[in-house]
């Protein structure tokens, strides 16, 4: 009887302590690049939760309890989708999500809705590994991408708070012009390497070597999620000798040793992109993001 | 846009339906003009649309064209149109079937929880080879504000087949407030472990105080809501009432609700690495008649029991994929007020009216992606029984049970999992079970998120 008593005070404490105000926008990013560019397009008039960092593998987490505290004051969740956080997106959703945050409605961004998918598959197998049927759902590495996505999330910032919605406006005008200057840069500096061949660690480059013009000849995962054996290591080596492989590709938050063994075996350098805003010192923005990303591709190459 | 073009429409429907209508020339003219305005801004509205459509489905044509004009990638991947068939069976619900085996070898003949009596689903299981539990899982969103979900178990108990809903209930997706609405039956909010399904443990068993509290599981008939509070860090509250016949209830019936919980939690991160959890939680039965012990033991009365609960979990960056510890733990104490009958010792009805209490904490390591150890210890304490119960069940002769494992485990991918688990149980004095337990669990299609 002492413990209920205990429980019902706890409660009545937590019920009782003070909600924050509701002036800005929640936005709740599942990635730090969504974060990012709501930071570019909202400014100072919304609040940003990144759900996860760059050195955190996003299928893998759980939906733990920050995230639900999170989730529980959106009003607008910007996420991949394309069933990338298909792991903890929907309990949170269930849980915490309000009506108008939820899929479909106007609090809700799937960007990957908004992009052309690469690999959409027609027949899929649990034997082919974790592959997603809706398409790859790594699309943050096109710059095209970005600035659809830009556009997309400005769009609803308008209607979710349409008072502020001159800003929004402008602020969207900004990053264009920032980002159109930008890629014509990039274009100009990726002609370079345009052509080189790659290793990867799993297919998350697909939209980023597509724009450069990049080929993966193999990929150290033996299916897409399973991690790296001996034999396909050794099938790995046999298709990179001969070939003119410039870098194995390792993001972030993934295991070196596999492309370490790789590397002494063949001498092809290993480089570690950051994948998102944050993954390496110099990827603070989402500009930055794609600058240290051709440097480090041009250094290795 | 729509509201006004229903403005209009029910406009024009009153002024087509009610000649009798008593308007004066100014006014009928004034609205006629209104509406002419109206229309035609509908009619260049709906004109652009039309050509947006237009557009766009050029857009996905060319799209289509390119995409199917792709060559086929290296290896399994088909690439195809981005314009997906919809066909009737996309609606059917996900299925997702659980299938496990197990081998199983005790050194005991016997296995008796001293001071306790127990539910079927706290024994050891049976030894040898064998299935354990087959769940098959239906569940889909009902519309845009329920979701269903429906798992039935199958399994063999003194040769015949088992069936038995496990779980059946319905749920809100969408309510404001960071609430939740649960019906039906389904595994309450209670402690840790008590709402996982035992396919996603980590352990091949539970602990001795799920099994002898909770007989496993505590899955009841009724309602439970819940609220996620508008906090800076992680809390929630919640609770439900129960028709009260599943352990530590039994023999509902009547009208009454025969038992309610109530929970409260909090949690958080702790730096990037860690992120925590704990509660607190109630199950209150009312005058339930519960059978234990293979029908020898009754009890009749009321049951109060209280769990604290904690977990954490550690992770090198947060990134779990690679690495992680979770350490896990809970403390039950139970306070019943009633009367017990042992018929295997021949006790009389005894009236009762005291405390049991137990714990387990365990640890489990992942150490690579695929490979995982951990280790639990488990201890129940029984109760100091009036003397018309000394020799039965309830009476725990001086010894509290206690049993310690270490399991390893290999996750090949999140669909499929072996384990090979050492117990050592000493659940009545001088039995010393020494158990190895070799088991699979795979998920077949469907297979929904688990929870923190």
């Amino acid at each position: 009887m002492r413990l209920t008593l205990l429980i019902i005070s706890i409660l009545g404490v937590l019920i009782a302590s003070p909600t924050s105000a509701f002036a800005k926008v929640n936005v709740f990013a599942c990635e730090p690049e969504w974060a990012a560019l709501a930071q570019e397009i909202g400014g100072d008039l919304i609040d940003v939760t990144s759900a996860t960092t760059a050195r955190q593998d996003v299928h893998h987490l759980r939906a733990k309890p920050s995230l639900l505290a999170a989730m529980r004051k959106a009003d607008l969740v910007f996420c991949t989708g394309a069933g990338l956080e298909i792991g903890w997106l929907p309990i949170l959703l269930k849980k915490a999500g309000g009506p108008d945050v939820q899929m479909e409605t106007l609090g809700s961004i799937m960007a990957s809705d908004y992009v052309e998918k690469l690999e959409i598959m027609q027949k899929v197998d649990r034997s082919m590994g974790h592959v997603h049927p809706e398409g790859n759902p790594h699309i943050q590495l096109d710059p095209a991408n970005i600035e659809t996505v830009a556009e997309v999330l400005a769009d609803r910032l308008f209607m979710i708070d349409q008072t502020n919605a001159a800003a929004y406006s402008q602020n969207l005008e900004n990053f264009k012009q920032k980002w159109t200057a930008a890629t014509k840069r990039w274009s100009a500096e990726k002609a370079s390497i345009q052509g080189k061949k790659v290793v990867v660690y799993h297919n998350s480059w697909a939209y980023l070597l597509k724009w450069l013009g990049i080929d993966a000849v193999a990929s150290l995962e033996p299916k897409p999620g399973l991690p790296p054996t001996a034999s396909h290591l050794e099938e790995v080596l046999k298709t990179v000798k001969g070939q003119e492989v410039s870098a194995i590709l390792v993001a972030p938050f993934e295991n070196e040793d596999a492309a370490q063994w790789l590397a002494e075996k063949t001498g092809i350098p290993i480089v570690r992109l950051p994948f998102t805003v944050g993954g390496t010192d110099n990827a603070g923005d989402l500009i930055s993001l794609f600058d240290d990303t051709l440097k480090r591709m041009k250094d290795a190459s | 846009m729509s509201k006004k073009l229903l403005l209009a429409a029910s406009a024009l429907a009153i002024l087509n339906v009610s000649p009798a209508f008593a308007a004066d020339d100014a006014d009928l003219s004034a609205l006629r003009a209104e509406i002419a305005a109206m229309k035609q801004a509908y009619e260049s509205k709906i004109g652009q649309l039309e050509s947006k459509v237009q557009s766009l489905e050029a857009q996905q044509n060319q799209t289509a064209q390119k995409v199917a004009s792709v060559e086929p990638a290296a290896g399994n991947t088909i690439p195809a149109t981005s314009v997906r068939k919809i066909n009737d069976n996309s609606f059917n619900p996900e299925i997702g079937v659980i299938l496990q085996g197990k081998y199983q070898s005790f050194s005991e003949d016997a296995s008796e929880f001293a001071g306790f009596a127990v539910g079927e689903e706290a024994e050891r299981g049976k030894e040898g080879l064998g299935i354990d539990e087959t769940e098959l899982n239906f569940s889909a969103n009902v519309d845009d504000k329920f979701r269903g979900s429906a798992t039935v178990a199958l399994h063999e108990h003194d040769g015949e087949t088992e069936v038995e809903i496990e779980e059946a209930y319905v749920e809100t997706t969408a309510l404001p407030y960071g609430a939740q609405v649960k019906a039906g039956r389904f595994f309450s909010e209670l402690g840790y472990l008590n709402s996982h399904h035992a396919h996603a443990d980590d352990f091949a068993d539970r602990p001795l105080t799920n099994r002898a509290f909770l007989n496993g599981n505590y899955g009841d008939d009724g309602a439970q809501v819940s609220f996620v509070l508008p906090t800076e860090f992680y809390s929630e509250v919640g609770g439900g009432i129960y028709r009260g016949d599943d352990f530590p209830g039994g023999s509902a019936d009547g009208s009454d609700i025969g038992s309610w919980t109530a929970y409260g939690r909090v949690g958080g991160d702790i730096g990037d690495n860690t992120s925590w959890r704990l509660g607190l939680s109630t199950l209150q039965v009312d005058g339930a008649t519960r059978s234990g012990n293979e029908g020898n033991v009754t009890f009749d009365g009321d049951s109060g029991l209280y769990i604290a609960d904690a977990r954490a979990v550690y992770a090198p960056t947060g990134n779990n994929a690679e690495q992680e510890i979770t350490l896990q733990g809970e403390f039950f104490l139970r306070n019943e007020n009633g009367s017990y009958e042992d018929t295997d010792a021949g006790t009389a009805i005894v009236p009762y009216d005291g405390e049991q209490s137990g714990w387990y904490a365990q640890s489990v390591y992942k150490f690579h992606p695929q490979w995982r150890v951990g280790a639990r210890y488990s201890k129940l304490y029984g109760d100091d029984v009036p003397a018309g119960l000394a020799g039965s069940a309830i009476d725990h002769q001086g010894h509290k049970p206690r049993a310690v494992g270490v399991m390893v485990d290999w996750t090949n991918s999140e669909f499929s999992r072996a384990r090979l688990q050492y117990n050592r149980e000493e659940l009545t004095r001088d039995q010393e079970d020494n158990q190895i337990i070799l088991q699979y669990i795979m998920s077949l299609g469907a297979h929904g998120a688990h929870a923190y």
